[in-house]
């Protein structure tokens, strides 16, 4: 099981850390903006559990700071959408460049 | 368990105040908005008062919580604030129909804020910067009719999360190659290896984005524009302050094999974060906007203060927050004041202020001269003690720069005063009610302002407390 | 086998990943990112040895949340609006910056001097189970557990609240859309 290296388990979370940051910055949709940092937020989680079946074994402060990332994007989740639900309804959009009424 | 108990004293009474909200509302649903406020403020005073008696120092649940003497300042200074925004807010509160959902809100962050100050760990330090930012985005929102309330409450979620995400990416690298997630043995664990330092750069952007530091800052305007003034004033005052603080001791205990390092980043963020900030507030026409753009020069400058070496660094960044409490909740205290009352925000608006409202005129002037830092008014020593701190390194380039901007600050801030006692106004303000309240929170930061200008035992006292970094 | 099997997963991974940020309806980008989801599901329980985090991360993730988004991108009935696209030029520039930092990421990992510390074969029986990450949930990670406890308390009452109207402003009334 352990034949797979530790570099490529983390090259593919890294590039889904920055597809997740692509996404980010090149979306136009709320809620796709969102998602991109779901994304981002996974690559993290596989980052830790990998360093901690590979590096750390003994102890698991990598598999609970997993848990609490998971927990804690569920709660900002909730949150950021109640706030998209109370744009779109005086805006009638979500695309960001809509949310303008504000300028230098 | 008693020992536990007063350990963990401050972030006990934050909870058990909200506990006590949470009950009231359900038990007593239609209490006046009078009474709640009253009690609201009543029960933040005794938290305020709490802070200085029976504190302990020690370590709680394994390497989870830590506190000692000069994290029970950093949490008496932030209560202070809490206290001061709490009671300006009345008058805009009064006219609100969820004010304890708005105590609930705003004391879960400060329970964050209180539990990041104290974390040991990683984990604790992410879970408590998370706790006191998601409900804040809610509290962004909570104009919920106005267009920009809801646009400054999306910015700001999606920023923070951003930012959280590099945060978490550095953070998990950090795991990767020290294995273990508390500050003291990640301290000894670094070595300044390639991944280290871009875990270092990437948790660098996640505070640079909390603090707003150039080139990060982008939302700050708009979110402390859109926000309501309580929160804006929240916002840049016990949020920043409290980041700033974990950030001295994130940067003075686990990245401190790292120092000669992150001195240069620290270096050019601070010039970037003046010369930006100082030059974005002198074109702005909306009085939060003006002060979101003051605040982020201000961070420049508390930056320079960083740089310097830990214990003179740590001292004067938090005297300089203190100061900044008092005068920033001055100029924000007014502004609350006239937008409670008249819903006015723009600069022109406070075209002949001082005629309808001398007071009033005067406690700005002076926040604003404590904020540009003339002697003698408490900022000058704030500045002064963090160019002292920066100048230590040597580095006389820098303080040259932070001198040129406090001279282009100088011109934007005398400018709201000229505004206010200077120019004539067709349609002036009328005189403004000021309810006892907000009274006794200005009349705080007026003595808070004019006081610690004068003695300098409060800034021996905190360098006294910092060296047991 | 596995080490195969590892491979095929990691490419179908990537490669929804980027349907996710590059497809035009987000409702597609929705059901894309739930197949992102159990693919690194896949990769906790079966490379990893992760279970628990990967049955969490199907029920957290790919049920409640998606499912979250997906209902809201339906309520708001978005599909049928076209989202507007950056301009070619922005992308090209930030698909150069982010692949620039991947670079240096990449090299970074490959340096870094990344060594197995303790014994692994103990563990291995350990890092799974349930009954073990119950134990040390509730005795070490105690203080976390409970502010994360107040923490979705809070999220659900800032929710709720902006899922009301305020009556209190009624008199200056809603502000007129564009």
């Amino acid at each position: 099981m352990s034949e797979v290296p530790l570099h490529h388990i983390l090259f593919v979370s890294t590039a889904l850390f920055f597809i997740g940051m692509y996404g980010f910055f090149t979306r136009r949709n709320m809620i796709t903006m969102l998602m991109a940092i779901e994304l981002m937020l996974n690559s993290v989680n596989i980052n830790f559990i990998a360093f901690n079946k590979y590096l750390f074994p003994e102890k698991m402060d990598g598999i609970f700071f997993t848990i609490f990332i998971i927990a804690i994007a569920a709660a900002e989740a909730a949150v950021a959408i109640a706030i998209i639900i109370n744009l779109y309804r005086s805006h009638k959009s979500i695309d960001v460049e809509e949310a303008s009424e504000m300028k230098y | 368990m008693n020992e536990a108990l007063l350990l963990m004293k401050p972030e006990l009474i934050v909870t058990v105040i909200i506990f006590i909200l949470l009950i009231l509302h359900v038990a007593r649903e239609n209490s006046s908005p009078a009474y709640l406020l009253n009690l609201i403020n009543g029960l933040l005073f005794i938290n305020f008062l709490c802070g200085f008696f029976f504190n302990r120092e020690g370590t709680l649940f394994g390497d989870m919580y830590v506190t000692n003497g000069l994290i029970v300042l950093e949490k008496n200074i932030l209560n202070l604030g809490m206290l001061l925004i709490s009671l300006q807010a009345t008058d805009w509160l009064k006219k609100k129909d969820f004010i304890v959902e708005f105590y609930v809100l705003l004391l879960t962050t400060l329970l964050g804020m209180f539990f990041m100050l104290s974390s040991n760990n990683l984990l604790m330090f992410y879970l408590g910067l998370e706790l006191s930012s998601i409900p804040l985005a809610a509290l962004a929102n909570f104009e919920l009719e106005k267009r920009k309330s809801s646009e400054a409450a999306m910015k700001f979620i999606m920023s923070s999360a951003f930012s959280s995400g590099l945060l978490l990416f550095g953070i998990s690298m950090l795991y990767g190659t020290t294995g273990t997630l508390n500050f003291a043995q990640l301290a000894m664990l670094i070595d300044g290896n390639p991944l280290q330092l871009f875990s270092f750069i990437l948790l660098l952007a996640g505070f640079g984005f909390k603090i707003s530091a150039v080139p990060f800052h982008l939302w700050t305007a708009d979110v402390y524009e859109g926000s309501p003034v309580a929160v804006t004033s929240y916002l840049s005052v016990i949020s920043k302050g409290a980041i700033l603080f974990v950030m001295a001791s994130v940067l003075f205990t686990v990245f401190k094999p790292l120092v000669e390092t992150w001195y240069n980043m620290l270096y050019l963020l601070a010039v970037l974060t003046m010369i930006i900030g100082n030059l974005f507030a002198i074109r702005q026409q909306n009085l939060k906007r003006f002060l979101a753009f003051s605040s982020i020069a201000q961070v420049g400058f508390i930056l320079i203060g960083m740089s310097g070496s830990s214990q003179e660094a740590t001292a004067s960044v938090i005297y300089f927050v203190l100061i900044y409490v008092f005068s920033n909740l001055g100029a924000f205290g007014v502004i609350a004041l006239v937008s409670a009352q008249t819903g006015k925000e723009e600069i022109d608006d406070y075209k002949g202020f001082y005629l309808s409202n001398p007071m009033l005129a005067l406690v700005m002037t002076l926040s604003l001269f404590s904020l540009a830092g003339i002697p003698p008014t408490a900022g000058f020593f704030g500045k002064f003690f963090l160019l002292m701190a920066g100048a230590g390194k040597g580095n006389f380039v820098l303080i040259t720069i932070a001198a040129l901007n406090m001279v282009i600050s100088l011109y934007y801030y005398l400018r709201i005063v000229k505004v206010m006692f200077m120019e004539k106004n067709e349609t002036p303000m009328e005189k403004l009610q000021i309810s006892l309240f907000p009274r006794i929170s200005l009349l705080t930061c007026m003595a808070g302002i004019i006081l610690i200008g004068f003695t300098t035992l409060l800034y021996d006292y905190i360098f006294s407390l910092s060296t047991s970094f | 086998m596995l080490t195969s099997a590892f491979y095929f997963i990691a490419f179908v991974t990537i490669f929804f990943a980027i349907m996710v940020v590059v497809s035009k309806n987000p409702i597609h980008s929705v059901l894309y990112l739930v197949l992102t989801f159990f693919c690194i599901s896949a990769n906790y329980i079966f490379m990893l040895d992760a279970t628990f985090v990967g049955m969490v991360n199907v029920i957290v993730y790919a049920g409640a949340i998606m499912v979250l988004f997906l209902y809201v991108l339906m309520m708001m009935n978005l599909n049928a609006i076209a989202e507007q696209k950056r301009s070619v030029l922005f992308k090209i520039s930030a698909a150069v910056t982010g692949g620039m930092l991947l670079l240096v990421l990449v090299a970074a990992l490959k340096d870094a001097n990344l060594q197995i510390q303790g014994s692994a074969l103990e563990a291995e029986q350990r890092i799974g189970s349930i009954k073990v990450l119950g134990y040390v949930l509730y005795s070490k990670y105690q203080l976390p557990f409970e502010v994360a406890s107040i923490l979705f308390l809070v999220a659900m009452i800032g929710a709720v609240v902006l899922g009301k109207k305020d009556n209190s402003t009624k008199t200056i009334g809603i502000e007129p859309v564009k």
